[in-house]
C-alpha cells in the first residue's frame, strides 16, 4: 500500500521541476533618462545617466522595474535643478519609479509597446501602449522610447520664468540597455 | 491522510518531499496571491510573478530612497523667496529705467531743476527697490553640498559689479546734487556719478537677461 502511494510521490519532485521552468533575469547597465520642458524663452533638457533596474520573467511574462533619483538629473544649470527638485517635492519622493510588465518573447521584436506605471512626485500615472524600439546587440539588448509625461500627471505646479509658465508636455526619452542573466 | 503520509516518508526522504507533500491539493488554491484580483490581460494564470523585483533589489542605498522633509521644507523657502526677488527684480527695472533717463536731463545749468529732483526721487526708489531684491536673494536657504554651474554663475558674478554700484552711484550722485545746488560744477569724484550709475544699470540689466536667455 505505502509503495503505491510512495512511487507517485518520488516522481512528483520532478514533475514539480518540469511545471516551474528557472526564470530568467535581467539588469539594467547603461541608461539615459532625458526629460525635455519646453518654455517661449528657454528649451530645457535634463539628463541622469543613474537609473538601475531590474527585470525577472516568469511564465512567459517579465516584470521590470527601473528607479532613478530624481536628484540626478543635470540640466547644466545648479539652480534650474534645485528648483526642479523643490518643484517636484523631490527632497520628500526622492526616486522616480517605473514598473511595466511585457512578454518574455518581446526581446525578440523591434518594437514592444508596454503599458507603464510611474511613480514620481509622489503620485502614480499609468501609461498606455507606449512604443519603444528593441534593438538586440549580443547578449544585451538595447531600448529606446519616449514616454508621454506631462506636468499635470504628477500635480505638479508648472514653473514661471518671467510670469510665462512652461508648456504641460513633458517627454522624457528613454535609452537603455538590458543584460540577460 | 495527508499528515500520515508525511510522518512514514520523512524516515527516509528529504525535506523537499515534506514540502511538497504538506502543501494542500493543486487545484483548491491559488498559487499567487493576487490570482484573486484578476488580470483582465491575461486569460491564464498567473496573474503575479512572485519574484518580481522591488526597489529594495536595485540597490539604492536607504539614504537614497527615503524622503526627506526637512529639506524639502528648505527647498520650499528657497524658492518661494528667489520667486520674490525674481519679480521685485523686474519690478526695480522700471524705475531704473527712468533714473537712467532722467539722468540725461539732470545736468542743466541751473541751481534748481525739477528733473534733478525727479531724478533724484527716482534713485532713491531705486535703490530701496533694489535692497530688497538683493535681501531676498541673500537670505534664500542654501542647500549644503551644491555646486553652483551654468548661467547662474553670471547671474551672481554680475552682482558683484551692480551691488557696489548701487551703493556708489547714490553717493556719488548725493555729492553732485550738492555742488549743483551751490551753483558749481561737477568736479571730483562727484563727476563720476554718470559713468558709474551707466555701468550699474548695464551690469543689472546683463544680470537679469543671464536667466532670461540662453547663451
Amino acid at each position: 500500500m505505502y509503495t503505491k502511494l510512495v512511487l507517485p510521490l518520488l516522481l512528483f519532485p520532478a514533475l514539480a521541476q518540469n511545471g516551474h521552468a528557472a526564470d530568467t533575469q535581467w539588469v539594467l547597465q547603461q541608461s539615459t533618462l532625458t526629460y525635455h520642458v519646453s518654455h517661449p524663452l528657454h528649451q530645457t533638457e535634463g539628463v541622469s545617466h543613474a537609473a538601475k533596474g531590474k527585470g525577472v520573467c516568469h511564465a512567459g511574462l517579465c516584470d521590470f522595474l527601473i528607479a532613478v533619483p530624481v536628484k540626478s538629473f543635470d540640466s547644466g544649470d545648479s539652480n534650474r535643478d534645485l528648483h526642479m527638485l523643490q518643484a517636484t517635492r523631490g527632497a520628500q519622493f526622492p526616486m522616480v519609479v517605473v514598473r511595466t510588465r511585457v512578454p518574455e518573447d518581446a526581446s525578440k521584436s523591434t518594437m514592444v509597446q508596454a503599458d507603464l506605471e510611474i511613480q514620481f512626485a509622489g503620485q502614480t500615472a499609468q501609461y498606455k501602449q507606449v512604443p519603444f524600439q528593441v534593438v538586440a546587440q549580443g547578449s544585451q539588448i538595447r531600448i529606446s522610447g519616449t514616454i508621454p509625461a506631462t506636468i499635470s500627471d504628477f500635480k505638479i505646479d508648472p514653473p514661471s520664468l518671467l510670469s510665462i509658465a512652461v508648456k504641460n508636455e513633458m517627454p522624457v526619452r528613454v535609452e537603455m540597455a538590458w543584460q540577460g542573466q | 491522510m495527508q499528515r500520515a503520509l508525511a510522518r512514514a516518508i520523512a524516515a527516509f526522504s528529504s525535506t523537499v518531499f515534506l514540502a511538497e507533500i504538506e502543501r494542500p491539493p493543486l487545484e483548491s488554491v491559488a498559487l499567487f496571491p493576487n490570482q484573486a484580483q484578476g488580470n483582465p490581460q491575461q486569460a491564464q494564470p498567473p496573474a503575479t510573478n512572485p519574484a518580481a523585483p522591488s526597489l529594495g533589489d536595485l540597490g539604492f542605498p536607504p539614504a537614497q530612497t527615503q524622503g526627506n522633509p526637512e529639506e524639502q521644507a528648505r527647498l520650499d523657502q528657497r524658492s518661494h523667496m528667489l520667486k520674490i526677488h525674481q519679480r521685485l527684480g523686474l519690478v526695480t527695472t522700471i524705475p531704473l529705467l527712468a533714473t537712467v533717463i532722467t539722468g540725461s536731463f539732470a545736468g542743466g545749468k541751473s541751481t534748481s531743476s525739477t528733473t534733478r529732483d525727479l531724478h533724484a526721487a527716482l534713485g532713491s526708489v531705486t535703490g530701496g527697490l533694489y535692497f530688497t531684491t538683493a535681501y531676498f536673494s541673500i537670505f534664500a536657504p542654501r542647500v549644503p553640498g551644491t555646486q553652483t554651474r551654468g548661467q547662474i554663475r553670471l547671474h551672481k558674478a554680475l552682482a558683484w559689479i551692480h551691488g557696489p554700484g548701487m551703493i556708489l552711484t547714490p553717493i556719488l550722485g548725493a555729492m553732485a546734487f550738492e555742488q549743483k545746488s551751490r551753483g558749481e560744477k561737477i568736479h571730483g569724484a562727484a563727476s563720476a556719478h554718470g559713468a558709474v550709475g551707466y555701468v550699474t544699470a548695464a551690469a543689472y540689466g546683463l544680470a537679469i537677461a543671464s536667466v532670461s536667455f540662453k547663451f
